[in-house]
């Protein structure tokens, strides 16, 4: 541990040192420690000339032989200035081709060769390093410049650290750490002395020639009875943490630190700051202080004057010249002249601040109750402010002048009195904390940015652009192209589950989408036959040339346009042949693929097309009845509607797979205008309508055989019911959420009395506006409120817009017969189911059981707090520690500490 | 520095955290604003001929010039408004002998100066905000000044005498005609230094600071008349049916401004347009929870102007609007503007009235306070999270 304290020591300085010379130089070591022998006599002799502390130096020496205490302590002792600029350089070159050839086992002959030039000062190491010299070169100058900058702190000057050359150049960088802290702060002490003891057992009696006169500790200032007090107290708690509080304020912390008490008053020798000028009296007088004078004599260690140094931030100017205080102060070994010497300034500054004092004007007269007596005179009083009582007036008007009432006052009446506080450590430990915990907050943003970082690319992996598709994964069947679209990472809401569970259940289930399916597939395929039966059957008369071409053609279409009609849900509309044309009108238009052949002879039956629920993709469980609309070539009739009807049942038979059972039931209906094909579960109802409808009936065709054409209404609505799919596959379907919403709003249409009335198209006209005019894409539970919103919001009551049909070239409200009632109804109820959603029951909207609340897995932020909190907590001793660099005299507060380390 | 050097070695800037705010949230709800016809014109393209609103139009203005007050009421309250406010004046400048506290600065707030008062309400608002705190003392003594100075004023002039009368939000100075609410505050700095046995409350104090970022605002984006008109419009509504009551006059205020002036062409709209959208933000849950509202443009990012309300006040509230909609859509606005009171007595907002056959009938409450709370917590205290996050 203690070796590794030594590296610590270093590589503190610059990790780089090791690599090159670590084995060489420490070999120096080692083979340093040879000669204990020595150490005894040459200490004694060494102690008495120099001032003491560079024991260090001197043991270093020791073991080199007093030729190299005569050597350091004559370079001590004359600063021989003159010569450093030559060694410099000779040293340096040397140093560098010496560190490699400083083998173990030669350490003198090595070390008599770099001793000379080696004598210069640190500031000469700090430039060598500059010059990067050698591999190890750069290494050793951060240590020194490391070193000479908290060299410049000392308020014990110290003796020209004559550095050691080549091979315990170790041990001078342990010395300068070891320097840092004995000047003002540092971490070395401890390390140098295990170090010392642990590197070379026989090294250990060094501190102890020390301990033969006195067991001096250099920061706390005291001397212990003997070596075992003296390593009992190195090793103790209040040591550490002087230390690491001299430490914190070598490394930069102290000249702030300290400087907050701006009135206080430190005496430099015991390091001990006083609140005020009595208190340092106080202290002087102490036998505390008498000890530490009385010690500090008897160690010949310079005392400091006895004028108090008022603590001002302008301490650390010092700072800015290390290469001379230290030279200085090692050639002088005097008082380091910047620190203990007074400012004249301070003391002024005290005087003003002395002159304060007496004129305090008493405040807050209107807070003292007087509380008189029967007779009117007044018995006591009653300060509101302090919640105290007099019963003298005197001791009434001290009370108004005290500090506690002014600061009360100030507390509660008026904030900027101005009130003389007490340099209090609490008030600095408050403003710490408070940075702490800023710096604290800060790393806590940052690590949750990261965090979420990560936990954003796990929920996009778990949740995924399609985190509510679950529900309704076989949606395919409808063919709609939901598009759903990126669905913006939002997190479910409670609405959310509930709308999308409710639409898990009124969704079709596989079963009965499969029935429809293939009973609209029979039908579609039944109907093309016959259609082609029909074409085959008109043809002949016509050309009989065409209808190879034509059949042809159609064998060609069937793979692409039949099959592929059926299966691909898109457009239901299966193309009857190759003459499968969109009729000039906007129905058709956009229809199928094929090229508009149509011949004079076009067959009657030109297509057929899904509408309605089917096409929309909006049947629910349950729903039985499917449209498909066959678009005839001309004004459909009577005659033949009833041929489909006496025709179909054959073609369904053909198109139906041998082993398919389905019975089909083909049923005329033609006030409808229909056909309906039921297999007993499944009813599709085929409409037979024109393009030609659409012209005005009254115009030129009326001498047709009106009695003969399909009610005219019906083929308009199927017509209508054209349009409506192919809007709603255009513009509703790709809107987010609301083919959804649009469901979930027939259920309630159906379940509902109220809503009843809303007809289907124009709740989807209604609930696609609503989506329509979102500003974004709006997830499930969104979407059905807002749809409440507007209906809430009188958008169908009669001043509303109406719904405009945009199906229709008119302006055509989609809404317009509704009964006044009925809107009213409609909106009273949209109303209550608004707030219910707001209240959060949703559930009684959409009918069902409210569903448990999601525990959120990931409710906090993930990260190991507690390994945080115990690196903040080491943080905080030090900052601390700062705080108690002035505080040294008082009794630590720990226990304060801590908690304030929990904060 | 040694936290510098360690916690550059661990190299968190890395992994992406940079592409987004620091402080964004994962977990926020993004609060909706709720359908607003207005603003969702281009869905919803008008298909049938506008109403004749020509009726609701004329009643509304008469409605309106019914609730102005009339100008012998206006410098009633002009005349001794001024005078307090010299009074109140030569107390910050020259405080003299007056001890009891410190003035810092005088403020006409709320409806005087928005110009938005209503007739027979002839009181004026006045915010002093204090340097020293407001303890209760220091609120009467100011109050003994100011009715010292203002009756010497008075009897200058040769007029009545005021009188002055304290209460929890400051003193209030009445004359023969009208009134000044003298509403007390303190610094922003000073606030959290409050003690509620001494001081005066808090959230008075803080509301009246509120106050006079209000008046600020209003002055600076609400001084179009068409929003003054909807404003005493809707205060007066507001004050008759006792759902929309709670509905402070700030939330007002900033609901007649959205509804006159938030739309596509940000021209003022008509007021019956404006009277009708008003009603229909408020049923369609402009004020419930799980919606954005509208944003309070005087208190930090994301808070609402209603959450100030509790949840019955706003299920209330918009159950109370809901109906108001209808009856006015029935053609009811007369009853609902108080132009005229319904046929024995009924309150329109919370009985059932047949209007033409058509029956409208009021809505039930959807708030329950259930023991276990309704979730509905979570909802409002993302919003209100915000605004502390933020």
């Amino acid at each position: 541990m203690m070796a590794a304290n030594n590296y610590f020591g270093f590589t503190h300085g610059g990790t780089q040192y090791g690599a090159a010379t670590a084995s060489a130089a420490y070999g120096g070591q080692t083979g340093y420690a040879v000669a204990p022998a020595a150490t005894a006599a040459t200490y004694g002799t060494q102690r008495a000339a120099a001032t003491g502390y560079d024991t260090a130096y001197q043991a270093a020496a020791a073991t080199q032989g007093n030729l190299h205490a005569a050597h350091a302590h004559a370079h001590a002792a004359a600063a021989a200035a003159s010569a450093y600029d030559a060694s410099k350089s000779a040293y340096y070159q040397q140093a560098a081709a010496a560190y490699p050839t400083a083998a173990p086992p030669q350490p003198q002959p090595a070390y008599d060769t770099t001793a000379k030039p080696a004598y210069s000062t640190p500031a000469t190491y700090a430039q060598g390093g500059a010059r990067g010299s050698g591999g190890a070169k750069p290494a050793y100058g951060s240590v020194y410049t490391a070193t000479t900058a908290a060299a410049s702190y000392p308020s014990q000057p110290y003796t020209a650290p004559a550095a050691q050359p080549a091979k315990p150049l170790y041990n001078a960088a342990s010395m300068y750490v070891a320097q840092q802290k004995t000047g003002g702060g540092g971490s070395g002490w401890k390390n140098y002395n295990k170090s010392g003891v642990g590197a070379t057992p026989q090294r250990r009696p060094k501190p102890q020639p020390k301990a033969q006169q006195l067991h001096y500790c250099d920061v706390c200032r005291i001397s212990c009875a003997g070596p075992q007090t003296y390593k009992e107290h190195l090793e103790g708690q209040k040591h550490k943490k002087k230390e690491a509080a001299v430490k914190v304020a070598a490394a930069g912390g102290a000249a702030g630190a300290r400087a907050c008490g701006a009135s206080a008053l430190r005496c430099e020798l015991c390091d001990v700051t006083c609140t005020g000028a009595d208190a340092y009296a106080a202290h002087v007088r102490g036998i505390k202080h008498q000890k530490v004078v009385k010690l500090h004599t008897m160690l010949g260690k310079p005392i400091p004057s006895t004028e108090p140094t008022k603590l001002t931030p302008a301490k650390k100017t010092v700072a800015g010249a290390p290469k001379v205080s230290f030279v200085a102060s090692g050639g002088l070994s005097t008082v380091g002249a910047s620190s203990s010497v007074p400012r004249p300034a301070d003391k002024e500054d005290e005087k003003v601040e002395e002159e304060d004092e007496p004129e305090v004007q008493p405040v807050g007269q209107d807070y003292i109750e007087e509380i008189r007596g029967d007779d009117g005179k007044a018995l006591s009083f009653n300060c509101k402010l302090c919640d105290c009582k007099f019963n003298d007036p005197n001791a009434k008007e001290m009370h108004m002048k005290g500090r506690r009432h002014r600061l009360q006052y100030k507390k509660k009446v008026q904030p900027d009195l101005e009130v003389k506080v007490k340099p209090s450590m609490h008030q600095r430990k408050l403003a710490e904390a408070k940075a702490q915990r800023m710096l604290v907050r800060d790393e806590l943003w940052a690590r949750r940015r990261m965090h979420e970082a990560g936990e954003d690319d796990e929920r996009a992996y778990w949740e995924g652009a399609d985190w509510w598709r679950g529900p309704h994964h076989h949606h395919h069947h409808q063919g709609m192209g939901m598009g759903y679209g990126p669905v913006g990472r939002r997190p479910e809401t409670s609405d959310d589950r509930h709308v999308l569970a409710k639409h898990a259940e009124i969704y079709p289930p596989e079963q009965q989408l499969q029935e429809i399916q293939r009973a609209v597939s029979h039908t579609e395929k039944a109907l093309k036959s016959l259609s082609d039966a029909l074409a085959d059957h008109a043809r002949p008369k016509n050309q009989a040339g065409k209808a190879v071409i034509k059949t042809e053609d159609k064998k060609d279409d069937k793979p692409e346009g039949k099959e592929d009609g059926r299966d691909n849900q898109l457009f239901s509309f299966v193309g009857e042949g190759e003459a499968a044309p969109a009729s000039g009108d906007g129905a058709g238009a956009g229809g199928a693929g094929g090229a508009p052949v149509g011949g004079p002879g076009v067959r009657a039956l030109k297509g057929v097309m899904r509408v309605g629920l089917l096409a929309k993709g909006l049947l629910l469980r349950g729903d039985r009845d499917v449209r498909l609309v066959v678009l005839c070539h001309d004004r459909p009739t009577v005659t033949l509607l009833k041929r489909v009807a006496n025709d179909l049942p054959h073609h369904l038979n053909k198109v139906k797979g041998p082993n398919e059972d389905a019975k089909y039931k083909v049923e005329l209906q033609p006030a409808e205008g229909a056909v309906q094909v039921s297999d007993g579960t499944v009813n599709v109802v085929v409409s037979l309508t024109s393009a030609v409808m659409r012209e005005p009936a009254e115009g030129g065709d009326i001498k047709r055989d009106d009695k003969d054409v399909l009610p005219r209404q019906k083929c308009l609505d199927a017509l209508a019911a054209l349009r409506h799919a192919k809007w709603f596959q255009a513009r509703a379907a790709s809107l987010q959420s609301c083919v959804i919403i649009i469901r979930i709003m027939r259920d309630l249409c159906r379940r509902i009395p109220n809503w009843t009335p809303l007809n289907p198209y124009a709740m989807e006209l209604l609930v696609s506006g609503v989506m329509q005019s979102a500003s974004g894409a709006l997830s499930p539970g969104e979407a059905l409120r807002r749809v409440m919103e507007a209906l809430a919001g009188g958008l169908i009551l009669e001043h509303g817009p109406g719904l405009r049909d945009p199906c229709e070239k008119e302006l055509v409200d989609a809404l317009g017969n509704m009964p006044a009632q009925k809107r009213e109804d409609l909106t009273a109820s949209a109303q209550q189911f608004l707030r219910q959603i707001a209240f959060r029951q949703i559930n009684k909207v959409l009918d069902m059981e409210p569903l448990p609340k999601v525990k959120h897995a990931s409710g906090g932020w993930k990260f190991p707090r507690k390994r945080r909190r115990s690196n903040t907590d080491a943080d905080q001793d030090t900052h601390n520690g700062d705080g108690k660099v002035v505080k040294t005299e008082e009794k630590a507060d720990v226990s304060e500490i801590n908690s304030n380390a929990k904060k | 520095m040694v936290r510098g050097a360690g916690r550059g070695g661990r190299g968190i800037p890395g992994r992406g955290g940079m592409g987004r705010p620091p402080f964004s949230r994962p977990r926020v709800l993004m609060l909706r604003p709720p359908f607003d016809l207005i603003l969702a014109e281009p869905a919803f393209p008008r298909c049938k001929p506008a109403p004749d609103d020509a009726a609701l139009t004329q009643a509304l203005l008469k409605r309106h010039a019914e609730l102005c007050p009339t100008p012998t009421e206006q410098s009633a309250v002009l005349s001794i408004v001024t005078k307090l406010q010299t009074v109140l004046d030569n107390l910050v400048v020259a405080p003299g002998d007056f001890a009891a506290c410190q003035l810092e600065e005088v403020r006409q707030v709320g409806s005087y100066k928005k110009g938005t008062m209503m007739a027979g309400k002839n009181v004026a608002d006045i915010v002093v905000i204090m340097k020293t705190l407001p303890t209760k003392e220091a609120v009467e003594g100011l109050s003994n000044k100011v009715n010292e100075e203002l009756n010497k004023l008075m009897r200058a002039e040769g007029l009545g005498n005021v009188s002055s009368t304290c209460h929890e939000r400051g003193f209030t100075v009445t004359a023969a005609t009208a009134a000044v609410r003298v509403l007390v505050t303190t610094l922003h700095q000073n606030l959290r230094k409050l003690e509620p046995e001494v001081h005066l409350d808090y959230k008075v104090i803080s509301s009246h600071l509120a106050a006079i970022r209000h008046s600020r605002w209003f002055e600076e984006n609400a001084h179009h008349s068409s929003i003054k008109v909807l404003i005493r419009l809707l205060r007066d509504m507001c004050a008759r049916h006792s759902g929309l009551e709670p509905l402070t006059p700030w939330m007002i205020d900033l609901l007649a401004h959205h509804c006159i002036m938030n739309n596509p062409a940000r021209q003022a709209l008509p007021i019956n347009v404006a009277f009708r959208r008003s009603l229909s933000l408020l049923a369609g849950g402009l004020f419930l929870p799980g919606c954005a509202g509208l944003p309070d443009p005087c208190e930090a990012a994301h808070s609402r102007a209603h959450t100030a309300l509790d949840l019955a006040a706003q299920d209330h509230a918009a159950a109370t609007a809901q109906t108001l909609l209808r009856v006015v859509a029935r053609g009811g606005h007369r009853y609902v503007l108080g132009l005229q009171a319904f046929e024995g007595g009924k309150d329109i907002s919370t009985e059932i009235t047949v209007w033409d056959g058509v029956v409208v009938s009021p809505l039930a409450p959807a708030y329950h306070d259930s023991p276990e709370p309704m979730d509905t917590e979570d909802k409002d205290d993302d919003g209100i999270q915000d605004g502390v996050a933020a």
